[in-house]
């Protein structure tokens, strides 16, 4: 889809789908929560999940995810009782749990990581979302890295200080622990968000009429064969066919 | 037309018994005239710039009284964004005014907003990119830029529509000499192009020769406007007594070449020993393939009682520096010497303590007392009198019971170096500590390093700032220099 006028910033997403792509597969995984789907689904949905994944070059985290899912699927499969540990149950119960969770969150971080945010911007506007919902999201877009950093600044600032940072901090003093990253987090976010109100509305943001965009996005053949191979065996599961 | 016209401009933030922000304010800006706002923090120029911009009352809510007509609108009344092509602003904080991971989808942000269509964008950004000299910085990631090369980027921003106004609010807070002076040539560009420039500002040399003239404001009001011939004639005791940064920046830069040229005070005759000591140090991030960053230090040491200010431009490392001195970071070879043994991270962590620039990280709690008391018990009566000395030697005590989010940005630097003298640390590192600050305060965070060395700590100051390097510093290391 490159064309002249957006080859350069299209370079790294011309690898990825459409976002209006990803944020299906993103609704697709959470139907899977509400359908409750068979285990064989299950697993073929993550591996459909991961392929995009993996053509946009982010092996690491297809594999962390991978992973993940066999681990957490393996301890679901336990029989507690037949190991004579019924304490277990809840460790299973949790893996479960956690394993039905894990297609959202994989198809979340695809989202989110592979797509700039002029490309979700404008995949927003074609959907004709009104813009009182465009603009909160591309702000909290924006917010994420920041706070990324901002976590990372506090946790120094603990360690300076002799506050224990590590996880067994976290188990010990959870609440303590959570004060103490939460309010610094909270008093910059305050700061960076009126930064950035400032910035967008001195450069019209906010203004009424057609917002366009330099970013220009398509559906392909790729997107939607990838938008049917994911819909397949959860309409197969829910049909009850599987 | 004029860029700017306000008449008996008025404003007050928020409620009506507040002191008034503005008070009777009139200048005019002529169509590519470059006027300068400055006085000390807090004296209305910041507001001005809201107020001409359309941010106030608009945004940062308040009262208005008197007639503002910016490019011919009244700024105080049209929605901002009628303002958007014919106003541009640059903001302080490098790190917070950009929409966009990436540069050229931050310079066609504003275009995008306007409803220009994909050709015309691409058009205008290659022109603005082009004449501001950022041609080489488009498409890049906004994460991995220098707070310099952000900020030119913003200037572009700024211009992509095509402004007949610019409006900078203390762009150069945050950046080095080689920054400041790309920022100048921005300046001229514009107002060769007939674009007016108004800007607030503490630093003031860099707009020797560029600004046509000078308005000084003092407690919401313009005591005196000068044009640029007089006010540089103006003395350096006459511009300090007004508050003012220099005007003339060849002393302090030669004072800090004579500071950098001090030898370190060794183990030698005097008796001072030093503190902290690095042999054959090399400092970076990433490891093995994924190395992004390394660079080798000249051997260094640090005594008790001594201030000394680490300079270079950025990307030298004086950042990952400090953070390895502190134990954040690990260094890639070579070692570092506490009191003359080998000190691992663990130890540096120990003995060290680095006021961030943004020092709201660093405060947890909702008492300064409680902030200063976090690792010790409340009931124990040494720790408690400690706390008491170490609040009466920062000046703090009246503020004892405040929450820390509710002080200033000195208040709370020192609440910070407060926390460092509690947990007893010997080496106070300071990560520039005077960005965006007055004559005043700067001086202030002076006489409190001076104080923090009089007490037997290390001092080590990571500064662009000369008039800082200068005036209290006793010796300097630039990292620059050193790298030659």
């Amino acid at each position: 889809m490159r064309t002249a006028a957006t080859a350069p910033t299209s370079r790294r997403d011309g690898r990825s789908l459409d976002p209006r792509a990803k944020l299906y597969l993103l609704l697709l995984a959470n139907l899977m929560l509400f359908f409750h789907v068979g285990l064989a689904t299950q697993a073929t949905m993550i591996a459909l999940f991961l392929a995009p994944m993996l053509v946009a070059g982010r092996v690491r985290m297809a594999a962390r995810f991978a992973v993940l899912y066999a681990a957490m699927t393996a301890l679901g499969l336990l029989d507690p009782d037949a190991l004579g540990v019924p304490q277990l149950h809840v460790v299973s119960a949790l893996a479960v749990g956690a394993s039905m969770m894990l297609p959202c969150f994989a198809t979340g971080a695809y989202a989110f990581t592979t797509t700039s945010a002029s490309a979700f911007v404008c995949a927003m506007r074609r959907m004709r979302v009104p813009e009182a919902v465009v603009v909160p999201c591309v702000v909290i877009i924006r917010f994420f890295p920041t706070i990324l950093e901002d976590y990372r600044r506090i946790r120094e600032a603990m360690a300076l200080r002799g506050i224990a940072t590590g996880a067994f901090a976290w188990v010990r003093h959870p609440a303590r622990s959570l004060e103490y990253v939460v309010v610094p987090l909270l008093m910059n976010a305050t700061n960076v968000a009126q930064d950035l109100s400032v910035a967008a509305l001195t450069k019209g943001l906010g203004r009424d009429g057609v917002h366009t965009s330099r970013t220009t996005i398509r559906m392909r053949a790729a997107d939607w064969l990838a938008m049917a191979a994911c819909t397949l065996p959860l309409a197969l599961d829910a049909a009850g066919v599987i | 037309m004029d860029a700017v016209d306000a008449r008996n401009v008025s404003f007050r933030y928020g409620q009506a018994d507040d002191a008034p922000a503005l008070e009777s304010v009139s200048l005019g800006v002529a169509p590519g005239e470059c006027v300068v706002l400055c006085g000390a923090s807090g004296c209305g120029k910041t507001t001005f710039t809201r107020v001409v911009n359309g941010l106030a009352p608009s945004f940062f809510r308040g009262t208005l009284s008197g007639d503002v007509l910016t490019c011919g609108l009244d700024a105080a009344r049209v929605p901002i964004d009628r303002l958007t092509p014919l106003v541009g602003s640059v903001f302080q904080n490098p790190k917070t005014q950009y929409f966009n991971a990436n540069t050229t989808d931050e310079l066609a942000f504003p275009c995008e907003n306007m409803g220009m269509d994909a050709a015309e964008i691409n058009r205008r950004v290659a022109d603005a990119a082009g004449r501001f000299g950022v041609t080489d910085l488009l498409d890049r990631g906004i994460f991995r830029l220098s707070g310099g090369q952000k900020q030119r980027v913003a200037m572009a921003a700024a211009v992509v529509l095509g402004p007949r106004l610019v409006v900078l609010d203390e762009p150069t807070g945050n950046l080095d000499a080689q920054a400041i002076d790309a920022m100048r040539d921005l300046v001229v560009r514009m107002k060769a192009d007939g674009v007016s420039v108004l800007v607030a500002e503490h630093r003031l040399a860099w707009l020797n020769g560029v600004a046509d003239r000078y308005a000084v404001f003092d407690a919401g009001r313009i005591v005196r406007e000068y044009p640029a011939d007089e006010f540089l004639a103006l003395s350096p005791d006459h511009v300090a007594a007004m508050g003012l940064r220099t005007l003339d920046p060849e002393p302090c830069r030669r004072a800090v070449a004579r500071l950098a040229a001090v030898p370190a005070e060794g183990d030698g005759p005097d008796g001072r020993t030093a503190l902290l000591r690095t042999r054959d140090l090399v400092v970076g991030h990433g490891r093995g393939r994924r190395r992004a960053f390394s660079r080798t230090v000249p051997d260094l040491s640090l005594a008790r009682g001594e201030i000394v200010g680490l300079m270079g431009r950025n990307g030298t490392g004086k950042t990952t520096l400090v953070r390895t001195l502190t134990g954040l970071a690990g260094p890639l070879s070579g070692r570092i010497e506490l009191d003359g043994r080998t000190a691992r991270p663990r130890d540096l962590m120990r003995a060290g303590f680095m006021v961030m620039q943004d020092v709201n990280y660093q405060l947890f709690s909702d008492s300064v007392r409680e902030e200063l008391m976090i690792g010790s018990d409340a009931d124990d009566a040494d720790a408690c009198a400690r706390c008491d000395r170490v609040l009466a030697d920062l000046d703090l005590p009246r503020l004892a019971d405040r929450h820390p989010m509710s002080l200033s940005g000195g208040q709370k630097q020192r609440v910070a170096i407060g926390s460092a003298l509690m947990c007893g640390k010997d080496l106070i590192v300071l990560d520039e500590p005077t960005s965006g600050l007055d004559r005043f305060h700067m001086e202030q965070v002076g006489r409190l390093l001076r104080r923090l060395a009089q007490r037997g700590r290390a001092v080590l100051v990571v500064t662009h700032d000369e008039e800082l390097a200068a005036g209290w510093c006793d010796r300097v290391i630039d990292l620059e220099a050193a790298r030659g």
